[in-house]
């Protein structure tokens, strides 16, 4: 115990900035207790800031062509609930002979909080893009061996190298969609743009996404402008815009939308196009358009997290999902676009790739790294207005 | 006990707590009504069905979480029960340097936000290489549901009548006995009320137990929050139905059994 | 340990026996020693999983905040200056007013519960178990079923508008009142175990003396009730009004996420926003907050049941 406090304080003492050397040495007069307290301000680091992310990069790409040790009888995955088909978990353990572990997270916050505080145990983790690009900016994120990925030829050319992650060098895609307007086509006109939102017209009948980048974006968008801006003067316009959008918003609400869409509570609703598809089994007047500023188009990943126990496995899963029947199965399930062009064909409610036209007027969401502090502001200010 | 019984008691007060419980249990048909609903959503009824039951057969992941919420549960309450009604004895029975400061502390785990314990519980158990599991669960429910039993059970000790202890250890008993036959009989709804409150706190607690759960200790409430993204299926209204049922038996034939033995003790 | 008798003839080994001896005999003259020994468990419980790491973020709080969460190495007041910004100061103001509202409503509907479960005789245990019944489900699903019985569309205005009462649907959801009645009805156990608790003790001779004396019921509920079960309703309000005051989900999902209150800006924090420092800072003027008005409380409170042995 005390040799591991010890080693701890070193490392604090050794590997930090002058204040923090300072604050170590104290740390010791203060006795034990203290220490303890040194070394957890140590571990609150992101465990691989260390490293210049350029030369981790190098490093990566080499450790990627090394080969890996035989399949572990193991494997711990980390995903939301149900975001898989039924069968996708029971047939991988039966014909890999591995194990599976199946917990549950709530949202990409979450999981990146547990990663970042050093986490251990993971296997396999679903990032959104924007938290991607978190978990490979810390080096978080473990290099995938694409030499085991056999199927990987099966990835539709628009979901390779994304910017978040270039060269695919952590990650492979999972499932994609986007984020437009669901309506109520018995009750209203196709909502061509966002600018429907500040209609008095359907005042108390219309919700937004309960989530600053995504109302925000709206806004961007908008006025003709990126959704990933940090223009001052293009966000206070946003800004200016959500808040007059307010007035006529019934809620923000995410997900559970779905029900007030169903039963005519809300007539408009900024949603993803999945989860509009899944209402319209339960109600067919409901249809979805995306809006002609333009919107988010987003995609889910499967990335090995650094500390994953069971690499071999995990790299079976990713091929295991890259087959088009497995593909197809999960899409069907899920509702969202598969990124498999062999599984697409397959499906039974596909859902089209994006046009040109389409792709176009579609953005991925960029991580905004210190400036997330600052559109977290004008989202507490949209919401007290 | 003579002027105790419900009947004794003014009509409007039985009707408004009739009411208030009329009103606490209005949700909790409505869930069990939507667990036979044959829609994946809680929103209109479409004809009933009793596959959402049979789902649950297939739903490993629920009837995990299920077992990992009732074992979290039942040793944290225990713990909690225990380490709280020992600091409610000192506080409330005992003068000591710092006792107003140590009650005022008590409090400060309840307002601190759950998200901010469950970082700093997450950095200690990392630095502390704790595996996260259900372990690392237990250690973080005993520590929020401890001050609650504090304070429940300060409040029964406060103006306790004292006369029977003093009694007993004038007749020759000593403090311990003392403690286990006169003062825990008489301190028992404090401390039923107390592991109530700390069973319900521990069993629906999400944003503590997402941060320093590990691999394969999920519990119902991971789950349920975890389906929101999508659906919450109604096969979760389904286990929560179980649930319910299964307390309410439980609850009743211990009831039975306590009122069978009552006259005895009368 | 329960058939532990004090004199003789028990089955305890006799070294047991002398050790017990032995310390109860060093403890009865020791009255701070004898507390210690009671508080000893849980004290160290609470340093440990609570204390320790509430410091630390107390540390943090005072940090600069890391890119991607956490925060760096150094000093600055930052996030204390920030929140006086006035959109924080209100967010704090109406998180208080909230947990006023739902502290007042909880003492107005739970003392008169649990007054009748505690005279309820036979039916006692049963009621009680009653009131925390609804709480073995979920709090998401159990929110939702609210959600669904508040909708415009929903049953509460389907049943009011079937019966002639209402011709339009009033507009429940999404509302504070929607807000407090769901911070009400989760914090209903906290007000009524604890008042239950404190009432089950009153002893009934008390206030049958105060019937023969000629008080009216009036009368003997002020004179005698209240005052006897007074620890057990302070004890509840407190048990209400602090947590709801962290609380965010509720305002969330009943009141449609269109306001925030200081549990939702703290979980932003940590969590969309990546500012650690501020999260904390938020959240120890909050405690600080409480724990002063605490401390205030019970110094204030008559010194009576604090009786050594």
């Amino acid at each position: 115990m005390r040799d591991r406090r010890l080693a701890a304080l070193l490392r604090a003492i050794g590997d930090e900035s002058l204040d923090r050397r300072e604050f170590a040495r104290r740390a010791v007069a203060l006795g034990a207790a203290a220490t303890t307290v040194a070394g957890l301000l140590a571990a609150c680091r992101p465990v691989g800031d260390d490293v210049a992310s350029a030369e981790r990069a190098t490093r990566d790409a080499a450790a990627a062509l090394e080969p890996l040790g035989p399949i572990e009888p193991h494997l711990s995955i980390y995903n939301w609930s149900d975001y898989v088909a039924p069968d996708t978990i029971p047939n991988f353990e039966r014909e890999f002979g591995v194990r599976v572990t199946y917990d549950v997270y709530e949202s990409n916050e979450e999981l990146l909080a547990k990663l970042l505080a050093g986490a251990r145990g993971y296997d396999l983790v679903f990032p959104s893009s924007y938290a991607l690009s978190v978990l490979v900016a810390t080096g978080l994120a473990a290099p995938v061996h694409r030499a085991y990925l056999t199927n990987w030829g099966n990835v539709a050319p628009l979901f390779l190298n994304p910017a978040v992650d270039p060269g695919n060098a952590h990650s492979v895609p999972w499932q994609w969609g986007i984020t437009g307007l669901a309506y109520r086509a018995d009750k209203v006109a196709p909502p061509e743009s966002w600018s429907v939102l500040q209609d008095v017209r359907y005042a108390g009948k219309m919700t937004q996404l309960d989530d600053g980048r995504d109302v925000i974006g709206s806004w961007l968008r908008f006025r003709g402008h990126s959704l990933n801006s940090r223009d001052v003067g293009e966000l206070t316009a946003a800004k200016a815009d959500a808040i007059s959008a307010k007035r006529n918003l019934k809620a923000y609400l995410s997900a559970p939308v779905k029900g007030q869409l169903i039963s005519g509570d809300v007539w408009i609703a900024q949603l993803w196009n999945g989860d509009a598809t899944q209402a319209r089994a339960e109600q067919p007047a409901i249809e979805y358009v995306l809006p002609r500023e333009g919107s988010t188009i987003w995609a889910d990943n499967v990335v090995i997290p650094r500390s994953a126990p069971h690499v071999r496995a995990a790299h079976e899963f990713m091929n295991y999902i890259l087959r088009p029947e497995v593909g197809a199965a999960i899409s069907d399930f899920t509702g969202y676009g598969t990124p498999n062009q062999q599984a697409l064909a397959r499906m039974e409610h596909p859902v089209p790739y994006p046009t040109a036209e389409q792709l176009r007027r579609l953005e991925y969401q960029i991580d905004l790294g210190r400036d997330t502090a600052e559109w977290d502001q004008l989202w507490t200010e949209i919401k007290s207005a | 006990m003579g002027t105790s019984g419900i009947g004794k008691l003014p009509r409007w007060l039985v009707a408004f707590t009739a009411a208030c419980l009329f009103l606490m249990h209005l949700p909790v048909l409505v869930l069990v009504a939507f667990s036979f609903n044959s829609s994946k959503f809680a929103v209109t009824w479409t004809g009933f069905t009793f596959g959402w039951y049979r789902r649950l057969l297939e739903r490993d992941d629920i009837l995990h979480a299920v077992q990992a919420s009732l074992i979290v549960g039942v040793t944290a309450t225990a713990i909690a029960v225990a380490l709280g009604t020992l600091i409610a004895l000192a506080l409330a029975r005992h003068r000591f340097r710092g006792r107003t400061v140590y009650e005022g502390m008590m409090y400060v785990p309840i307002v601190t936000p759950e998200i901010v314990t469950g970082i700093s519980l997450l950095v200690l158990f990392v630095f502390l290489r704790l595996p996260l599991g259900l372990t690392t669960i237990i250690i973080a429910h005993v520590a929020f549901c401890v001050p609650f039993v504090v304070v429940v059970v300060v409040a029964r000790l406060a103006g306790m009548d004292e006369n029977l202890e003093e009694a007993a250890m004038t007749l020759g008993a000593d403090e311990i006995t003392t403690f286990f036959r006169i003062t825990l009989p008489l301190l028992w709804p404090g401390i039923l009320s107390a592991a109530l409150l700390a069973f319900i706190l521990s069993f629906d607690d999400f944003v503590i137990t997402s941060l320093v759960a590990g691999s394969g200790s999920s519990t119902l409430p991971l789950v349920i929050y975890s389906m929101v993204r999508r659906n919450v299926e109604p096969s979760i209204n389904a286990i929560s139905t179980l649930i319910v049922i299964a307390t309410s038996i439980l609850l009743y034939a211990s009831d039975r059994m306590s009122r069978r033995n009552e006259p005895a003790n009368a | 340990m329960g058939n532990a008798g004090g004199s003789a003839g028990t089955s305890e080994p006799a070294r047991t026996h002398g050790f017990r001896r032995r310390a109860l005999a060093w403890l009865a003259p020791r009255p701070q020693a004898q507390a210690w020994t009671l508080l000893a468990p849980g004290t160290l419980w609470m340093i440990g999983f609570f204390l320790i790491p509430v410091v630390v973020m107390c540390a943090y709080s005072v940090m600069p905040r890391g890119e991607y969460g956490g925060v760096d190495p150094g000093f600055t007041l930052e996030a204390y200056t920030r929140f006086l910004h006035p959109v924080y100061l209100t967010i704090l103001e109406r998180t208080f007013a909230i947990a006023v509202a739902t502290t007042v409503l909880c003492a107005l509907a739970g003392y008169p519960v649990a007054y009748t479960i505690a005279r309820s005789g036979r039916w006692r245990s049963l009621l009680l178990f009653l009131v925390v019944l609804p709480f073995w489900t979920s709090f998401l699903v159990r929110t939702f079923a609210m959600i669904f019985l508040m909708r415009d569309t929903g049953l509460i205005n389907s049943w009011l508008m079937a019966a002639g009462i209402l011709r339009e649907p009033i507009t429940m959801l999404y509302t504070p009142f929607a807000v407090l009645a769901g911070l009400v009805y989760g914090y209903l156990p906290f007000m009524v175990l604890p008042v239950y608790a404190s009432l089950e003790k009153l002893d009934p001779s008390l206030l049958e003396a105060a019937e023969v004396l000629g008080a009216r019921p009036a009368a003997r509920f002020r004179r005698v009730t209240l005052p006897l079960s007074a620890p057990g309703l302070i004890a509840g309000c407190l048990l209400v009004f602090i947590p709801s005051l962290g609380s965010f989900l509720t305002s969330d999902l009943l009141g449609g996420a269109k306001e925030l209150l200081i549990g939702n800006l703290v979980q932003n924090q940590f969590s969309t926003a990546r500012n650690w420092p501020f999260g904390s800072a938020a959240s120890f003027i909050l405690m600080l907050l409480v724990l002063g008005a605490v401390l205030i409380y019970l110094r204030l409170r008559p010194p009576d049941s604090a009786r050594g042995w």
